[in-house]
């Protein structure tokens, strides 16, 4: 019976905890139309590749498109977790130095999902079902039946989804304004008889350039 | 003043131009070839990377293993020895290496393969001129491909070399057990690891009489896991890692091809296909070299290929201090044989 009251008591505290908590927490969904396009917009640039194989560049743009900030008090401090979904596009290059047989470049679009911290530290997956892998070959030549021609600008399309998972940090006042890094997953179809999957890591920052206040 | 040092430019100008004329001439770029071509056939492309002396516009063409292998992987000591002498073409098949494409199963399999490196010989004649001569060479699963193209068309060769080579798969799961039977009880008579080759006696008696797919596969990764104890108990020299392609693939390109083409070709060959009975059409001079204690190919296939060949020029080489990669265990002498052979016969 003591154990039952112990833990109806427990029960009751927690309840009341969370209660407490619920009505210090504050939603605020971002009204972005006030926003003009720039202030809504971020820029990117980095490092694309594997280190070993493949090496590359991957500019691209995020555009905000919903914001909810939430601001919680706990312990007499302030907590602010910012939740966005952004418009993500990516244009990049990428080649294997020592063979030059896989040199490409990619564009994608999807969107991204971001959460930031009080600290400003960011966790982000953004999915870009839009993708498309261009390859570029060097001198290559088609061969059918005794015909062989050589082809300009070699090279084959890839239908090229991607997906990243990453981390980053905001950098206040600074001209960067963030930093990231990002595990790519990037599937190029039709490949040979079937999907190459192909994993890079991304490591970059991101300016704007909005009106400072 | 202004006059002679006029004059001097001048004439260094002109010297320097007529030196870097000759220095263009098209016998020197070719007496150290160092070019990168994509060969698209059939909705592939794949890349034929040629290196080496060219002058004499004798290539070697060169099959690598797997199917799945890497052309580049063959391009150690011994490759590069017979690149002083001649060019060497380094060829990555269809779904394997860097070779790119968009096309189903269907057009996956040893036949398109064969006439992969058949158009590869055109684009090369394109290239190099229609004077350029040709030989082959095809190691491991390189074998049964190069079997295949000579039946297709061996007018294009003046050569043949099946190295450890399998042109006779239907045979290989009865050969494993056979082999590994004669060399484990060898093995243990000499006292060398005898552990491992009590379990290689395990693993025979576990194995079913009859071909059976995932038996194969145990055989095969065993086969592998005993050459290198045959190389921990110096039988056979530790292969020298030269043609380490590490940095020349992606390697989880590498692995996804190999699971992929492997998945679509092994069914169709492994247990049904053999050459025995073809080989006599192959008469092009032809040289087998083959690893003594090869535990992947048994030296058995190598006195199959030797006495069933069509060749009235043949020439059996065994590499006694070696396995399945005598390329790479005994180099020296593997490039002496093949230098020679293409030196006989070009």
């Amino acid at each position: 019976m003591k154990k039952i009251s112990l833990l109806l008591l427990l029960f009751s505290f927690s309840n009341l905890l969370s209660q407490k908590q619920l009505s210090e927490s504050n939603t605020i969904i971002t009204e972005l139309d006030t926003y003009s396009f720039i202030d809504k917009t971020e820029f990117k640039f980095g490092y694309s590749g594997n280190l070993a194989w493949n090496n590359g560049l991957n500019i691209g743009a995020e555009y905000l498109w919903q914001e909810k900030v939430n601001t919680k008090e706990r312990k007499g401090k302030q907590k602010r977790v910012t939740h966005q979904f952004l418009l993500d596009a990516n244009l990049g290059f990428t080649t294997n130095f020592s063979t030059k047989t896989d040199t490409g470049v990619f564009t994608n679009y999807g969107l991204i999902w971001r959460r930031t911290n009080t600290k400003g530290k960011q966790f982000s997956i953004a999915l870009n079902p839009l993708g498309y892998y261009r390859s570029f070959l060097p001198e290559t030549y088609e061969v059918n039946g005794d015909d062989v021609n050589k082809i300009p600008l070699p090279g084959r399309g890839f239908y090229a989804p991607s997906l990243s998972i990453g981390l980053g940090k905001l950098r206040k006042g600074k001209k960067l304004t963030g930093r990231y890094f990002n595990i790519n997953l990037m599937l190029r179809t039709p490949y040979n008889a079937g999907t190459l999957p192909f994993i890079s890591f991304q490591y970059g920052y991101r300016f704007n350039f909005k009106k400072k206040k | 003043m202004h006059k002679i040092i006029f004059n001097t430019l001048r004439t260094a100008l002109i010297v320097l131009m007529v030196l870097s004329f000759f220095s263009c001439s098209r016998d020197d770029a070719f007496s150290n070839l160092s070019d990168t071509l994509f060969v698209r056939h059939k909705d592939a492309d794949m890349p034929a990377y040629i290196h080496g002396n060219g002058s004499e516009k004798v290539f070697l063409i060169t099959l690598h293993g797997g199917p799945g292998g890497l052309g580049l992987g063959l391009r150690g000591t011994a490759f590069k020895n017979i690149e002083n002498t001649y060019a060497v073409v380094y060829f990555d098949q269809r779904g394997s290496g860097m070779s790119q494409g968009g096309y189903s199963e269907n057009e996956i399999n040893i036949d398109i393969m064969a006439e992969d490196v058949l158009a590869l010989v055109k684009v090369m004649k394109r290239k190099y001129g229609s004077d350029s001569r040709f030989f082959l060479l095809g190691h491991s699963w390189g074998g049964t491909l190069g079997t295949a193209i000579l039946l297709k068309d061996q007018n294009e060769f003046l050569g043949w070399i099946p190295v450890d080579g399998t042109h006779n798969p239907k045979d290989m799961y009865r050969e494993y057990i056979a082999n590994f039977e004669q060399v484990a009880n060898e093995q243990i008579e000499l006292g060398n690891s005898i552990p491992f080759w009590e379990s290689v006696h395990d693993l025979i008696l576990d194995v079913d009489i009859t071909f059976n797919r995932n038996d194969i596969s145990r055989l095969n990764s065993k086969a592998f896991e005993a050459e290198n104890k045959l190389a921990n108990d110096t039988i056979i020299n530790r292969p020298d890692g030269s043609g380490d392609p590490f940095f020349k693939y992606n390697l989880m390109t590498f692995l996804w091809n190999i699971r992929n083409i492997q998945s679509i070709i092994d069914p169709d060959i492994q247990g049904i296909l053999s050459y025995t009975n073809r080989l006599s059409e192959i008469q092009i001079p032809s040289l087998i070299l083959w690893g003594k204690h090869d535990m992947v190919v048994p030296i058995l296939f190598a006195q199959e290929a030797y006495d069933n060949l069509g060749s009235i020029d043949k020439k059996i080489v065994i590499f006694e201090k070696s396995g399945h990669v005598p390329m790479t265990s005994e180099a020296n002498q593997f490039a002496e044989e093949v230098i020679r052979f293409i030196d006989q016969n070009k």
